[in-house]
């Protein structure tokens, strides 16, 4: 056997922790936060795309989006229910705000969390259409497979390996979106459009990865529930949608 | 909300000095909630003292064994485990909550898989169920089980695995490595770190085979067999981790009983604790919940719905008294231990202190 370790050294050293009962009060509340953010925002998220699956054209895009929302509020549920195992009133909770309520399309909240859930600043604002829903899909998608490669490697480890299941079904959805979108550039019009609303998003997506040098990063990475900076998942962000949008001719981050 | 039942002890075995196994049965209409998944646990509930505690045990049967066992560990000042193992006894009725957990991987019964365990002392209640489902359900599979304990006569299941390794001939093997004794081969004494997993994977275990490795142990052994198993290109979605309770404390603590003088002024005087550092400011007694004052004074407090629904928010209050507007999150015994929702609470007494680190 061994001798007795203090939790917080056990974790800075690339721990885990495996059950409510083992974890510290603090682990708690960060590890909760963490996790209403992504609940709030898969939340949010799967409301603002149902109104937009009657803007599909034909049936497979349709099958597409609806599945897309389908499958974002399931993985909402997933996470909801580790947050049960800790306390949280499951049931009240997904209903408890209107997830599909938005700002005005020209409000700028920046990174700042509104309103009284968690979701990212930039499930806010409002889709205005199916190009537009297209483009904040591949933006949003790939921020998220980024997101979700960084919290696949939480300390809590029935939420890390939640995040592993629920990462290539998210990789789906933003693959999903990039071939909406290949479709779309084919006609002139479609091009202007897909260009005037990737314009629109890039900065809004890239507020979602919060500030260069967080003073928070230090504390997450301390009980492993981070490990790389937001900067450096920003720019791992900018490669992969620059990569993929290029291949389309499409020109992103304001250039 | 949490929902316990009753358990009838049944059968009741000492293992070692230390350590008791215990056979229950929950009622006939009961027995669809405690349908259990190998490497789950059981949370019971006893009252100490007029005090409510809560404790974890591993669920040590495998899934076609038809009973419900679990395996209890004294521990040192331990109120639960000593009782259980000085004078719970057959007839006996235990609370316990459905199984939980997710110390398991799926059964593939076509599948012909190398699975690695390593259990140190009583982390082996929960890896014994996996053993004993995963020979049952992959008669293909075999298993590997590295079992650390402190001496030859501390060893849980002894019999039991011997036993095993006889049923299952050619599919199970076990390592045993004692830190106190030693053995003819010196690669089996001492603990289980770095080196020993390196002299474990150089002359007896291919890590090649691997298919999924299971740990259940204190700390320190938790981090050098992980960091190991990657090293030796085992991923983490091929490992799984149950750590044991070394975490929960030996007693709950009583909430601090109030000294300070009943409510009088409009404003109160509140002390909020964070990451180790105690701020203070004065508050309306019918403003703003603390939480939103604390968060006004640059408290980076933790929260998330703000409607007493989530739970992230909570706090312990060591002083004074507070009021929930409402409470859909914590249960009664977390409240008399003076855990609040900060984002539903206002405080009723002229001074009152609250931690966010307790």
């Amino acid at each position: 056997m061994a001798e007795a370790m203090r939790i917080e050294d056990y974790l800075a050293e690339g721990g885990v922790l495996t059950s409510p009962d083992n974890v510290p009060a603090r682990y708690r509340g960060e590890l909760m936060r963490l996790m209403a953010s992504f609940v709030d925002s898969e939340l949010a998220g799967a409301a603002g795309f149902a109104e937009r699956i009657n803007d599909a054209p034909g049936i497979t895009a349709r099958i597409a989006a609806a599945r897309i929302v389908a499958e974002k509020t399931g993985h909402a549920g997933r996470v909801l229910e580790i947050m049960g195992e800790f306390g949280a009133d499951t049931a009240r909770y997904a209903t408890r705000h209107p997830w599909a309520a938005r700002v005005a399309r020209d409000a700028d909240l920046g990174q700042v969390r509104a309103g009284a859930d968690m979701r990212l600043s930039v499930f806010h604002y409002p889709l205005t259409g199916w190009v537009d829903a297209v483009a904040m899909n591949v933006l949003m998608g790939l921020a998220t497979e980024v997101q979700l490669l960084e919290l696949s490697r939480v300390s809590y480890a029935p939420l890390a390996e939640t995040f592993r299941e629920i990462a290539p079904v998210e990789a789906r959805h933003a693959a999903l979106g990039l071939e909406g979108l290949r479709q779309i550039v084919a006609t002139p019009s479609g091009r202007a459009k897909a260009q005037a609303a990737l314009s629109y998003w890039w900065p809004k997506v890239a507020e979602t990865f919060g500030r260069a040098g967080s003073e928070r990063f230090g504390m997450l990475e301390r009980l492993g529930l981070r490990h790389r900076p937001n900067e450096t998942l920003l720019a791992d962000w900018k490669a992969a949608a620059e990569a993929a949008l290029g291949g389309l001719g499409l020109r992103i981050g304001g250039r | 909300m949490a929902r316990f039942y009753p358990l009838t002890v049944t059968d009741l075995r000492h293992d070692t000095r230390d350590a008791v196994v215990v056979t229950l049965a929950p009622r006939e209409a009961d027995r669809a909630a405690f349908h259990f998944l190998q490497g789950q646990y059981l949370t019971f509930r006893r009252a100490f003292d007029g005090e409510e505690l809560r404790r974890s045990y591993s669920i040590c049967s495998g899934l076609d064994d038809g009973t419900l066992r679990v395996g209890i560990k004294r521990v040192e000042g331990g109120a639960f485990s000593t009782w259980a193992n000085e004078e719970l006894a057959v007839g006996a009725v235990l609370e316990a909550m459905p199984p939980m957990g997710r110390f398991h991987a799926p059964i593939e019964p076509s599948q012909a898989r190398h699975c690695l365990g390593f259990a140190g002392g009583s982390g082996i209640t929960p890896v014994l169920s996996i053993i004993r489902t995963v020979l049952a359900r992959e008669p293909k599979s075999r298993f590997t089980l590295v079992y650390a304990n402190r001496q030859i006569s501390s060893i849980m299941f002894r019999e039991e695995l011997e036993d095993l390794k006889n049923l299952h001939l050619g599919r199970l093997s076990i390592l045993h490595v004692l830190e106190t004794e030693a053995q003819e081969i010196e690669l089996f004494t001492g603990l289980v770190d770095a080196a020993k997993m390196e002299a474990l994977f150089r002359s007896w275990i291919d890590p090649g085979s691997v298919d999924m490795a299971f740990i259940c142990g204190p700390e320190p052994m938790m981090l050098a067999i992980a960091k190991s198993l990657r090293a030796h290109g085992i991923a983490d979605d091929r490992i799984k981790f149950e750590l044991f309770a070394s975490g929960q404390p030996g007693r709950a603590k009583q909430k601090a009983v109030s000294v300070t003088a009943a409510a009088s002024a409009h404003a109160t005087e509140a002390t909020v604790t964070l990451d180790g550092t105690a701020r203070t400011f004065r508050i309306e007694k019918e403003g703003p919940s603390l939480l939103e004052a604390a968060l006004a004074h640059q408290i980076d407090a933790p929260y998330a719905c703000k409607a007493g629904v989530c739970s992230t928010c909570r706090a312990r209050v060591t002083e004074g008294e507070v009021e929930m507007a409402v409470n859909h999150a914590l249960e009664d015994y977390e409240v008399r231990q003076g855990y609040v929702l900060t984002c539903q609470s206002r405080p009723l007494t002229d001074r009152v202190a609250l931690s966010y680190d307790e």
